[in-house]
């Protein structure tokens, strides 16, 4: 038999299985699971498939383990829009949002946020300096931070600039440029207030200047008070060391706050009485509003969710009139921890309580969940999260009539996905 | 109706009194993403308590870290290597001078193929000059207010002149982090002549003094007096003693500064629009980007076998050192790939072109700025550079 014969019967194989599949799905609703004579028989199970005959890769055969090849598309993506410059060095690259489980990104698909390009900076060299209003000023090297007690945290980061495409309405056509600009790991570290309680910080200080050691030298004013809460110097992001895209060998992490403000490849953390205005705290990170005047200093990123199934990506074409189907998608906050999702199906006129489900930890990622039975019928599906410091995500009118189209950052309106009859699903949104 | 109604407020107060219940229940049982907490946190958030090793779903040691200590003393020396950032009021600036007309020549050489001529952008690259200053009567930048929405295409234009708010950001931004593929490679004198020229190319001013003039040296003492235009363009004020005051009370009311939801389940109606009542109607994408890198695809196949694969040791230090510039043609740089351009360039010959790339030449530092290429190195990127130019 040639290749085409064989193509050809394969086919038609196909269609039949397809065409008696429809025939007897009446018989299988009607409850009847004896196993039946009339399908077709599925090859993959009818004869031995190759990888079960034939002897596999040697056990170690990757040291550093990778990803099946079949999941080769699963990748991060950018394009000339996520640029801040003409080239990509200043640029981001997006999360694949929709095609991941559960509430930890994998190292390599985490979102990378570069100002000067990703730095490869030899961790015996590296140096952090903590000095300015303490009483003892320190060096440490890498091996004598981790000397220190240490936390494990899982944390959502996401840059400011989430969705900074989609003010003046929907341009990208994927979940994953939609909203893929942020990520959830366990991040490992030491608290900050740890070291801090050793050197003396001074009554004084007011405000840390924490500083990259990158070619752009990203650095950025913290309230002390936050760095006494929460922040954490980190240096693994799920079990291993931070990827270079991430900082590696060390970043600084505020739960909850912009992902600039988690400083990459630290250098330098100085405690001072007044703020630094900073390149990136001043020309950009700061949201320019309809009067005129800019929100600065603007931490924490708001109440925010997403559906990621369905999504454009990965949409309801498949389904069948009647199918019980799981809309599952992520909420997050930086204020605190998501207390609930709202789903519509109308584009807002009305809403039901979904369900979370998983871990709900503060300044994290949280599954939502809600059964939904597929009728065909064109929809217009939202969600809106809210959560325990009382922020509502608001709808894409709410949010604009405050602050405008042209802030850039920290835009959480809720997102639409239009379905159409056939399942497709495309990215509008609400608004006038 | 009016039992309907009735109904509806009984199921709404059993639902009130039920999660009241749950609240309660909550706290007793630790209910997973139900933590204790206080609002009032400078961010608009709430903070959790650690106590009694509990901090919201994680545990942590309680045991004492009092005496924990690792590292060792910076010393003066170390700290006054790194310590040279510069705050608005000029503490930090160093000593140091430029001139307008000095500052125009390296912005020439070494800005200009990125942000333009005068500052006035390019090709993707910020732009620092330009825009309208003028303010309104409460002496807001007017241009500022632009919307680009209901047919507006006017941008507000955010460069030194029209946006920033202080001017000691713009000495340390040029310093720290610029030019962009070899920063910090500017002299502190280099770098006040430049930071300079784009003060005058805002058209600034300072102590009554024009900056537009080439003789015109700026110093540290000029620097810190230069009030930029938008000084006041920013909010919530973080200068002070009660700047903490004023960022917590700032976000405590989100909804009238940074905009906020509401929980309506039925019924909602979501006015907008330029008359505040335009229903809200589908936007859908008018021209989707989707131009993207990795192209969109979702098989779950194998990928396609790469052709050739190993990459030749020149290509890779191309790629590191010298495709930034020359990868593009909106650089100035000889484009690869560009027959005609590199045609221009070997009519000087080889040996000549050699020499151009280990010493530099116009905007390009010696070997593009990757000091660690030796000679041969240099040599074999260039031949890389040509031969991938070549007519085919």
């Amino acid at each position: 038999m040639n290749r085409e014969q064989e193509e050809k019967l394969t086919s038609a194989s196909r269609r039949d299985f397809f065409k008696k599949t429809v025939s007897v799905s009446a018989v299988a609703a009607t409850g009847l699971v004896v196993p039946s004579t009339v399908l077709a028989d599925d090859e993959n199970i009818m004869h031995h498939v190759k990888w079960g005959t034939t002897l596999g890769d040697e056990c170690n055969k990757n040291p550093y383990g990778v990803p099946s090849k079949y999941e080769h598309n699963v990748v991060r993506r950018t394009s000339a829009l996520m640029s801040s410059a003409g080239d990509m060095h200043a640029a981001i690259s997006m999360t694949p949002i929709a095609e991941l489980e559960g509430i930890i990104v994998p190292n390599g698909l985490h979102f990378t946020r570069t100002h000067n390009g990703v730095a490869h900076v030899d961790p015996t060299k590296w140096r952090l300096m903590i000095h300015g209003l303490v009483e003892k000023p320190i060096v440490l090297t890498l091996d004598q931070l981790k000397r220190y007690p240490s936390e494990s945290r899982i944390l959502f980061l996401e840059c400011p600039s989430n969705s900074a495409a989609e003010w003046k309405g929907p341009q990208f056509g994927t979940a994953q440029f939609v909203k893929g600009m942020m990520s959830c790991s366990e991040w490992t570290g030491v608290r900050l207030k740890t070291i801090l309680d050793e050197l003396g910080l001074k009554p004084e200080a007011k405000w840390m200047l924490a500083e990259g050691g990158d070619g752009s030298e990203m650095s950025r004013t913290l309230p002390v008070e936050k760095v006494l809460d929460d922040v954490m110097i980190v240096y693994a992001q799920n079990g291993e060391a931070l990827r270079d895209e991430q900082g590696y060998p060390v970043r600084l992490m505020a739960p909850g706050w912009e992902a600039n403000l988690c400083v990459k490849w630290l250098k330098r953390l100085e405690f001072g009485d007044k703020p630094w205005y900073a390149k990136e705290e001043t020309s950009k990170y700061t949201a320019l509003t309809a009067s005129g005047k800019a929100i600065q200093h603007f931490y924490a990123l708001e109440t925010n969710s997403i559906i990621t199934s369905p999504a454009p990506e990965k949409d309801w074409t498949d389904l069948k009139k009647g199918d019980l189907v799981e809309i599952e998608g992520l909420a997050w906050s930086g204020y605190g921890t998501v207390k609930g999702v709202d789903i519509s199906f109308d584009g807002g006129k009305n809403y039901v309580e979904a369900q979370l489900k998983g871990l709900v930890l503060p300044k994290c990622w949280t599954r939502f969940s809600y059964m939904y039975k597929y009728e065909g019928k064109p929809l217009l599906l939202q969600s809106r999260s809210y959560d325990d410091s009382g922020d509502i995500q608001p709808t894409v009118n709410q949010e604009k009539k405050v602050v405008g189209v042209e802030g850039v950052y920290h835009r959480n309106a809720i997102v639409t996905w239009a379905i159409t009859e056939k399942g497709e699903v495309s990215n509008v949104q609400i608004r006038s | 109706m009016f039992k309907l109604d009735r109904k509806l407020i009984t199921i709404g107060m059993t639902l009130a009194m039920s999660s009241t219940f749950a609240l309660a229940a909550a706290s007793a049982q630790c209910i997973p993403g139900v933590y204790k907490s206080k609002p009032g946190a400078i961010d608009g958030g709430v903070i959790y308590p650690r106590e009694n090793g509990v901090y919201t779903a994680y545990r942590y040691n309680t045991q004492s870290t009092k005496g924990v200590s690792f590292g060792r003393t910076a010393t003066a020396n170390e700290i006054k290597a790194w310590d040279v950032d510069a705050r608005p009021d000029g503490t930090g600036l160093p000593e140091g001078e430029g001139t307008v007309e000095e500052g125009d020549e390296l912005y020439e050489t070494q800005c200009a193929v990125c942000h333009g001529e005068f500052g006035g952008g390019g090709k993707g690259y910020p732009q620092l000059a330009g825009g309208n200053q003028s303010k309104d009567k409460d002496g807001v930048v007017i241009t500022l207010k632009n919307q680009r929405e209901y047919g507006k295409t006017d941008a507000p234009k955010r460069t030194v002149g029209t946006y920033w708010p202080v001017a000691t950001t713009l000495f340390t931004y040029i310093r720290d982090a610029m030019p962009y593929a070899h920063p910090k490679s500017l002299t502190d004198n280099e770098v006040y002549a430049i930071t300079a020229y784009i003060l005058a190319q805002n058209g600034l001013e300072v102590d009554g003094e024009e900056m537009d003039d080439d003789e015109f040296v700026l110093n540290k003492e000029k620097l810190m007096k230069v009030v930029l235009p938008n000084r006041n363009g920013f909010y919530p004020n973080i200068d002070g003693p009660k700047a903490q005051e004023n960022i917590r009370a700032f976000f405590a009311d989100r909804a009238k500064n940074i905009g906020m939801g509401t929980r309506c389940m039925k019924d909602c109606k979501d006015p907008g629009g330029q008359d505040g009542k335009t229903p809200a109607a589908v936007a859908k994408i008018k021209y989707e980007m989707k131009d993207v890198v990795p192209p969109y695809a979702y098989a779950k196949d194998l990928p396609p076998e790469t052709e050739g694969g190993s990459v030749s040791k020149a290509e890779k230090l191309y790629d590191a050192s010298c495709k930034l510039c020359h990868g593009t043609d909106t650089m100035g740089a000889p484009k690869v790939g560009d027959a005609g351009a590199w045609d221009a360039v070997m009519k000087k010959g080889m040996d000549k072109v050699l020499v151009n790339a280990i010493k530099g030449m116009g905007g390009m530092p010696p070997k593009g700025g990757n000091a660690d290429l030796s000679d041969a190195d240099t040599k074999s990127i260039v031949e890389f550079m040509v031969n991938s130019s070549k007519k085919h």
